[in-house]
């Protein structure tokens, strides 16, 4: 009886051992033929929000668009939170290890995103950033797995130089005290003798400032001609509206780059102004048919036109998409060669990443606040591209010694 | 270089009054309650929210209805949450109103969305003073005198009427009010519907100058927090007084080294509460020691 009983148990072990491995086995079959899991990593609270909203809605139209399938099989996405950089970096993980998603597309803030790379080096999963514009991401910290749409702050500012040349001589600037306002001061120092400007002032702000009225103060006092700036989400919703509120909205013209059209559109018509850099405009004459329909989709679905953060998750999504597609493989390595060999054609200048520091290589866009808002969401009059070639794009991107990544093999 | 001091110091003062009323309603909740309130900044931005509203509707004077019915929903919560906490472990209450203040910020989101809410002073107060080398906004000006009628008119509220006294006595010998025959229970619920109504104050003068967006307190709570440390939990006067230290303190530091500005408060903070580890004004409180 005794024996019996040893025998039935060890049986039992056995029996769920052997369940447990068929389980496991079972698991991993699914990955292959169930649906595919995506993560995304966007803000969903905090000064952010609304643009990890815009983001999250572009991605969630690219798959849609595709019919809400990838290689034949249903696109399962998992959103999680980008609040500041370590649990950006723990949802990265998150997503691998508990979600087991084939590829990730988050990251806005240049902080987060430099946290959330390092864990797709290591644990060899792709890693699309829509957003995070400082240069060191595609540059001395690049890395095999990691992606970007949004275009370098250096390329950016030298778009932006040209025309706060025209506005006057002597700049001050106000920008973040973190990766991305650091390098902002640095790539236009770089750039304010070959346009003739002096500087005559600068303030690096903490980030989640709520107040800039001594800010403001101050730089009235400077006299500088243009204002150069680099407040990011909701700490720049508040400058503008205490801009206004101090009565410099028409005294000193204000310049910046990576700003977004929620930024605007929180504080109304009679605080917004400037001149800006910014990814896409959804009222652009030159947008392709493709973001043209994108246009129309979202305006459908939202009853509301796309600002340029839904079309950076648009985009994004649309990259992975396709190249797990050219991939014919949710593998991550093919996943990654896909990627850099993907190529998007819509436009007159086609656009790429760069197989060398994974630097999607396309134009911003110049854009002006009008004199006169008219509409509730159209502020802006698009100028022009950032460089009219892609000879000229390819230029402004910068070469393989300036940008310093030195990509590992897959 | 004097000008511009003179207006560095002007504008502190006014930072520091907003600041000092959002300490207020967080000092009465504590001091009365004995509840950290962590959803009082959620109160303020649920303050700014209801204005907006009440302006698209009703047009500017319907605005000054914000405070009271934010004060009306701070009560309801009350009733059916914070009344549980009393006397309870601090921790507790801790976690529950950081839990709310959560909730709130997500049914704002869910009611009016993630985007921001473009919310401008009023035409009448639009532009700048200058007198002398004083520059100041209108607007920061009628933020001002709103502030400081609403201080007086609160601290008048506590020292002399005798609804003031049942608060005041109540909070520090609770079973020796309820035997006089008075409702506590009712006095405090009150109590909590107050501190909302200021925080909500606070919001609606703020609403103008910051941004009115689900998370729009996360930025303003923190240097609250900081003048009531600094003040003494619970003192009216060391919330007048550490706001206003903090408001100039950080206006200063702007002015001539900007990047320690977020640091600066939180240096006052460890400074006054080496010297004085109850703050400035704190008493001994038998309750909470």
């Amino acid at each position: 009886m005794r024996g019996l009983e040893k025998m039935t148990r060890r049986a039992v072990v056995a029996g769920a051992a052997g369940l447990a491995v068929a389980g496991s086995a079972g698991g991993a079959f699914a990955q292959d033929t169930g649906p595919v899991r995506i993560g995304l990593i966007y803000s969903k609270q905090g000064p952010g929000a609304s643009i990890g909203e815009y983001l999250q809605r572009g991605s969630q139209l690219a798959v849609e668009q595709a019919g809400g399938k990838v290689l034949g099989r249903p696109i399962e996405l998992t959103w999680l939170d980008e609040p500041n950089p370590q649990v950006s970096q723990q949802n990265m993980q998150r997503l691998i290890d508990e979600n087991k998603v084939v590829a990730v597309v988050g990251g806005n803030y240049s902080s987060s995103a430099l946290a959330m790379m390092s864990v797709a080096a290591r644990e060899k999963i792709p890693l699309i950033l829509p957003g995070a514009a400082a240069s060191e991401i595609t540059g001395k910290n690049c890395n095999r797995y990691t992606f970007r749409t949004q275009a370098t702050v250096p390329v950016q500012m030298r778009g932006l130089m040209p025309y706060v040349a025209e506005l006057g001589k002597k700049v001050y600037f106000l920008t973040p005290s973190y990766a991305f306002g650091q390098d902002i001061l640095r790539s236009s120092r770089a750039l304010l003798k070959e346009n003739g400007l002096t500087e005559v002032g600068v303030d690096e702000v903490p980030v989640n400032t709520a107040d800039y009225s001594s800010y403001i103060l101050k730089i009235r006092q400077a006299r500088p001609d243009v204002l150069i700036g680099g407040l990011v989400g909701g700490d720049f919703s508040n400058f503008l509206k205490q801009w206004n509120e101090m009565g410099m909205k028409d005294r000193i013209p204000y310049a910046a780059v990576a700003v977004t059209d929620t930024d605007f559109w929180d504080v109304g018509p009679q605080a917004s102004t400037g001149i800006f850099i910014k990814p896409w405009y959804y009222n652009n004459p030159k947008n392709t048919e493709a973001e043209k329909k994108m246009i129309a989709d979202f305006q459908k679905k939202y009853n509301q036109p796309p600002s340029d953060k839904t079309w950076s998750g648009w985009i994004a999504m649309r990259a992975l998409l396709e190249s797990i597609e050219a991939a014919k493989s949710t593998e991550s390595k093919a996943i990654v060669t896909a990627l850099e060999n993907w190529k998007n054609t819509d436009g007159e200048q086609s656009f790429f990443f760069r197989d060398w520091d994974h630097q999607l290589v396309r134009p911003a866009v110049i854009v002006r606040v009008k004199k006169q808002i008219t509409d509730k969401f159209d502020y802006m009059d698009f100028i022009k591209d950032t460089s009219a070639t892609e000879e000229e794009t390819k230029k402004a991107f910068g070469t393989k010694e300036e940008i310093g990544c030195s990509m590992p093999p897959l | 270089m004097l000008d511009i001091l003179v207006s560095q110091i002007a504008n502190g003062f006014v930072l520091g009054f907003i600041y000092v009323l959002i300490a207020v309603g967080l000092s009465i909740t504590f001091g009365l309650l004995g509840v950290i309130n962590f959803a009082h900044g959620a109160f303020f931005a649920l303050g700014a929210y209801v204005g907006w509203q009440l302006f698209q509707l009703f047009g500017w004077p319907a605005v000054i209805l914000a405070p009271p019915i934010v004060g009306l929903i701070g009560m309801a919560v009350e009733v059916t949450l914070i009344r549980r906490l009393y006397g309870k472990e601090p921790l507790l209450s801790l976690i529950v109103t950081f839990a709310l203040a959560l909730l709130i910020e997500a049914a704002i989101r869910y009611v009016w969305g993630a985007d921001g809410k473009p919310f401008n002073p009023p035409p009448f107060l639009a532009g700048i003073v200058e007198i002398g080398p004083l520059l100041i906004t209108k607007y920061r000006v009628a933020v001002l005198g709103a502030t400081t009628a609403t201080l007086l008119g609160l601290w008048a509220f506590l020292a002399w009427t005798p609804y003031g006294r049942i608060l005041r006595a109540g909070s520090r010998d609770p079973e020796m009010v309820e035997l006089l025959g008075i409702n506590l229970p009712r006095v405090l619920t009150a109590v909590f519907g107050l501190g909302c109504a200021l925080a909500a104050i606070a919001g609606v003068l703020a609403a103008p100058l910051w941004t009115v967006s689900p998370s729009m307190a996360a930025n303003a709570v923190m240097p609250a927090f900081v003048v009531v440390a600094i003040g003494g939990l619970g003192s009216f006067r060391g919330a007048v007084v550490a706001g206003l230290a903090v408001g100039v303190v950080m206006s200063l530091t702007i002015q001539f080294k900007a990047e320690a500005a977020a640091a600066s408060m939180y240096a006052l903070m460890f400074a006054i509460m080496l010297l004085r580890p109850r703050g400035l004004f704190g008493e001994r409180w038998e309750r909470f020691e």
